[in-house]
């Protein structure tokens, strides 16, 4: 799952020739062994590590608040949503969509990476919810349908239907 | 299409509603769309439209860049969810000059440029109206959520769907399906579709659905909407 948004954040950059990844322990955390030095293990930290050398700084956040919550949401995605249980992937979707009732973006007025890895770890939950549960949270269905459109971005996971217009207006925001 | 009129609280109103679902006014990018919405606008939203906020204060991000946003610029009407006009005031050249001249050319020549005028709107009103019969009629859809229940506990839910599924007719595509418990072990199918209105209808949907008596013991429209 991981090398998979390794390689599809790497054709998003359009670095031209593919890392060579492994895993480690039980939780097959990606490792990256560069040339020189050690090697880079973590999913944010290669993730950060691929961003910097395809010289898109602009990804990581504009500005120093702006890298502060992209990196606050990059940790978000691996310490919480990943292999979250039913209970809290409820308090996950209901935080996430109160975050974004006043953002396009999780992280300033542009798309960070933040945006495609909360993606990319949240498609799992958002395939599994109904058309009901989907406007319920409509926020995170309107930030996802925006990230899931952007060019680029969704490589190796299917695209999610939503619809752009509301049924069962009147329920809770 | 329209807003209504963007300058009171109720056309404020219908641009946040059809904002909750997009973060765009048309497609996935900033566009010349949201450059005019926003110029409609006279100030910021209140916070409790929230949706048209979070837009409006997105857009602002884009202003040194307004020019060179994709896209050309319409009408405020050609915006907007259907079934709405546009009447926001100042977004059509209106009539003030006009007005204006009309006081103080006392002794001009009102009429012939009456006549000119009407012969005019007249001449572009049947150009509209042979350009508009010449575009293909808009193709009316519905998205329909079924609920499709079967006999007991026992029923192989994934031969049920199996069945919904194939039932096939021109004009219908399957969506999204998913389980819901019932009660007592016993589950429903919930599936949406999007079928065309003139060729499929939800008797005939129920009809076919319905043949599968093995497994299905009854179905239901859940929801009901028009694209």
């Amino acid at each position: 799952m991981a090398l998979r948004e390794l390689s599809s954040l790497e054709k998003f950059l359009g670095l031209k020739k593919p890392n060579k990844y492994s895993t480690q322990g039980d939780k097959k955390v990606p490792v990256l062994q560069s040339n020189n030095g050690a090697p880079l293990v973590g999913l944010v930290t290669i993730a950060c590590h691929l961003v910097k050398e395809a010289k898109r700084l602009e990804l990581l956040g504009d500005s120093a608040e702006s890298r502060a919550v992209v990196q606050q949401w990059l940790e978000h995605r691996v310490t919480k949503l990943d292999g979250c249980t039913k209970e809290e992937m409820k308090t996950i979707l209901k935080d996430l969509n109160l975050y974004l009732q006043d953002k396009v973006y999780l992280a300033g007025n542009q798309l960070t990476i933040a945006d495609t890895f909360m993606y990319y770890g949240i498609h799992p939950l958002i395939v599994d919810l109904a058309i009901q549960e989907k406007e319920q949270y409509v926020n995170v269905t309107r930030w996802f349908d925006h990230i899931q459109h952007y060019p680029g971005i969704r490589h190796h996971l299917p695209p999610v239907a939503v619809l752009r217009n509301r049924i069962y207006t009147g329920r809770h925001h | 299409m329209g807003f209504g009129d963007l300058k009171s609280a109720s056309g404020l109103k219908v641009l946040n509603d059809f904002l909750s679902t997009r973060s765009y006014i048309e497609g996935y990018v900033p566009s010349q769309a949201d450059v005019a919405v926003f110029d409609a606008i006279s100030a910021a939203p209140s916070a409790d439209l929230c949706h048209a906020l979070r837009w409006y204060n997105h857009i602002k991000s884009y202003q040194s860049q307004k020019n060179s946003l994709p896209g050309v610029k319409k009408p405020l009407g050609q915006y907007g969810p259907a079934g709405v006009a546009d009447t926001t005031s100042g977004s059509t050249p209106t009539s003030k000059d006009d007005d204006d001249d009309d006081d103080i050319d006392l002794f001009g020549s009102d009429d012939e440029e009456d006549s000119e005028a009407a012969r005019l709107k007249e001449e572009r009103l049947a150009e509209y109206a042979a350009k508009k019969a010449k575009k293909p009629t808009l193709i009316a859809k519905s998205s329909i959520l079924l609920d499709v229940k079967p006999w007991d506990d026992e029923t192989d839910m994934a031969k049920l769907e199996e069945c919904v599924r194939s039932v096939q007719m021109e004009g219908l595509v399957w969506g999204q399906s998913k389980l819901v418990p019932v009660g007592y072990g016993i589950k429903k199918l919930q599936i949406g579709c999007v079928v065309e209105d003139d060729k499929v209808g939800t008797d005939i949907l129920e009809e076919k659905i319905t043949a599968f008596e093995d497994f299905v013991q009854s179905m239901d429209v859940a929801a009901f909407n028009k694209i």
